[in-house]
């Protein structure tokens, strides 16, 4: 507690000195904190959504908070920008780290300077108050294989996808659901390998081809990068299997969306990155004022109402399961 | 018997045996392998592979070689798609395939200039290209892929020439997309064969001082050739983008040595001159085999890369060697 308070009177320190060096910031009410929110790379679909949260945030709260993010996907270049925001006199950092270790040293400089740090997908980082993850990566695989054994009736072959042998997010789903799917369905019984698609859709779509042409009898896919169910879709649709078969995974409607439509994919899982943009916000502020942060607590929002606490790190439940009647909420 | 060896030399039967036995290799190892599905679907794998491997022989032919195709066929495969989605989405999709096959021979005649106007060496030129393009493409054009691709393309990938049912109630189709893989080489086959311009490529490939001197006019000929490619590249990236249902933008860039790894194979010399399209198919079809046989046969995906290359140096390495020996048995 009396580290929190130290940095605490640090950050009042750092802010009272960017309002008498009269930063061009917006004139805010005194309690209003400036929180910049620093994204992997700027214009993408998937951060345009984050951006939509982190404004709603900064229009209920009257806080300042605002939303950056580098023109390439290069970890320097996020470097330079978070060292930008020290510069701004910014009072707390919400991070998505294109790679953890890279913005060691800055974010151990920003905590030096009393800056709050949030990370987000960054359960290994090191410099940062909390990192809040969407889920348990286990747990979110399980729950695409609950809805997949579900739509299979608890029985028949099933084959996985992973966007890459190495992902260590992708093989912690396909382990969850394996797990998930040995524990409650024995009926069930996975054939071939764990198939590598290398995020490309075009090879999602040649290895679905393979499974079934090898594995006639499989009746269910689960998909782990977010193109790999359109791969698996359009083969499915070509052979007139949609009613036939169940696919699940990982993905976006803006990428699946067209087989949703068809049937050929019934369902897909993924987080919403504006509710997680409000949730690290929130969660900024929380700390800022010093609140405790403890296992079970409702951080009032969707998928957050019930977090789990280990160490530092945070995990709600905040998956997103859209199928075609749904996926018109999620236009993104 | 000469006839025998000759013929047993020739890289087109070499690759015929080897297609037969992969196919015998994998029939053994799974019975189903050998069924109309699986042929169904190296059929429509082979489609934008086999365009774009036309056009390569082609240049190869005329003693040049395009490593650039690829990005010219990304390029004019996503602006047509942006294009449509943006402007025009009710254009029926010949006119979308003639829009990106304008953009394909538009680039295309950008090597051409570079090459037959400046005179540059065709590898350095297309090395050049093939980064600016995609680079361009990626900054200025766009680097998101697009989904929700016109309905007319969509369409066209749901035409089909054939359909049919398996025993077990699933379909197997062949879509009319093929039928452009045999129009471009009907095509290409009558250019090469049938009219002066063909004689002009084989033999600027042959000797450019001796083609000079007869009196082609080797300029106009290689502007045509890789204008001709680039044509080619933006038919198979539209038809790609159709059959794929999406336009992404990182798509067909480095499939180029594969491309070229079939022409060669089917025994298209890369010093030019020589190169039929019997072999080029063959090569396509060898190449799309090893591809998408994995699974059945059981190959980890690393492993392919290196029966390709071992297929390769096995394929155009044999009989070159022959070719050696028969020369010095004659000297």
């Amino acid at each position: 507690m009396q580290t929190k308070n130290t940095r605490h009177r640090a950050v009042l320190g750092a802010s009272a000195l960017a309002l008498a060096v009269g930063m061009a910031m917006p004139v805010a009410a005194q309690d209003s904190k400036t929180i910049a929110t620093v994204v992997k790379i700027a214009g993408i679909q998937w951060f345009n959504r984050m951006e939509e949260g982190v404004q709603q945030f900064a229009a209920e709260t009257g806080h300042n908070a605002f939303q950056v993010g580098p023109a390439q996907a290069d970890p320097q270049q996020q470097v330079a920008l978070i060292e930008d925001m020290i510069a701004r006199g910014v009072d707390a950092l919400a991070v998505v780290p294109m790679s953890p270790e890279a913005l060691e040293p800055v974010l151990g400089r920003a905590m030096a300077a009393g800056i709050t740090v949030i990370t987000h997908e960054a359960a290994s980082q090191e410099n940062m108050h909390f990192d809040i993850e969407a889920f348990a990566n286990e747990d979110f695989g399980a729950n695409l294989m609950e809805q997949l054994a579900q739509c299979m009736g608890g029985e028949g072959e099933y084959a996985v996808f992973v966007g890459s042998l190495g992902s260590q997010t992708h093989m912690e789903w396909i382990d969850g659901a394996i797990a998930h799917q040995e524990a409650n369905y024995p009926n069930m019984t996975l054939v071939g390998d764990r198939n590598e698609t290398f995020d490309d859709q075009q090879n999602a779509y040649a290895r679905a081809q393979e499974v079934l042409r090898a594995f006639p009898n499989v009746r269910g896919f689960q998909g782990s990068a977010s193109t790999d169910v359109a791969g698996i879709g359009l083969a499915i649709e070509e052979r007139g299997l949609e009613d036939r078969t169940c696919v699940f995974g990982t993905s976006l409607p803006s990428i699946a969306g067209q087989f949703l439509e068809t049937g050929a994919v019934d369902g897909i899982g993924f987080w919403d990155p504006a509710v997680a943009g409000i949730a690290m916000n929130r969660l900024a502020v929380m700390v800022m004022n010093g609140e405790e942060i403890y296992d079970g607590m409702d951080l009032g929002l969707p998928g957050y109402e019930s977090i789990r606490l280990d160490g530092r790190v945070i995990y709600g439940q905040a998956w997103v399961n859209v199928t075609r009647e749904n996926m018109a909420d999620y236009p993104f | 018997m000469t006839r025998w060896r000759e013929a047993l030399g020739r890289n087109e039967t070499l690759v015929a045996l080897v297609i037969l036995a992969f196919v015998v290799a994998a029939t053994l190892s799974d019975p189903r392998f050998f069924s109309i599905p699986t042929m169904m679907d190296l059929a429509r794998a082979s489609i934008v592979l086999g365009i774009l491997a036309v056009g390569v022989m082609v240049v190869l032919v005329s003693g040049g070689i395009d490593v650039s195709f690829t990005a010219i066929a990304a390029f004019a495969m996503y602006c047509t798609t942006l294009l449509l989605v943006t402007y025009m989405p009710d254009l029926p999709w010949y006119g979308a395939f003639a829009v990106s096959m304008a953009i394909g021979a538009t680039l295309g005649a950008i090597n051409g200039i570079l090459i037959a106007g400046f005179g540059l060496p065709t590898l350095i030129v297309t090395l050049g290209t093939l980064a600016i393009f995609r680079g361009f493409l990626l900054t200025f054009v766009g680097s998101r892929l697009i989904s929700n691709i016109p309905s007319e393309m969509r369409d066209f990938s749901r035409m089909m020439i054939v359909r049919g049912t398996n025993a077990d109630g699933s379909f197997y189709s062949l879509p009319w997309a093929f039928a452009f893989l045999v129009g471009v080489v009907i095509v290409t086959w009558v250019i090469l064969y049938k009219t002066m311009l063909g004689r002009a490529i084989f033999a600027i490939g042959g000797s450019v001082e001796s083609a000079r001197r007869v009196g082609i006019a080797v300029r106009r000929t290689q502007f045509f050739v890789y204008v001709y490619v680039g044509a080619l590249a933006g038919l198979a990236g539209i038809i790609h983008a159709s059959m794929a249902r999406v336009a992404n933008p990182f798509d067909l860039v480095g499939l180029e040595l594969s491309v070229i790894a079939a022409v060669v194979l089917g025994g298209a010399r890369l010093i030019g001159g020589y190169g039929t399209l019997t072999g080029t198919l063959l090569g396509v079809a060898l190449i799309v085999l090893v591809r998408n046989s994995l699974v059945v046969l059981g190959i980890p995906a690393t492993w392919q890369m290196v029966v390709i290359g071992v297929l390769i140096l096995i394929g155009t390495g044999l009989p070159a060697w022959q070719a050696k020996r028969a020369a010095s048995r004659a000297a």
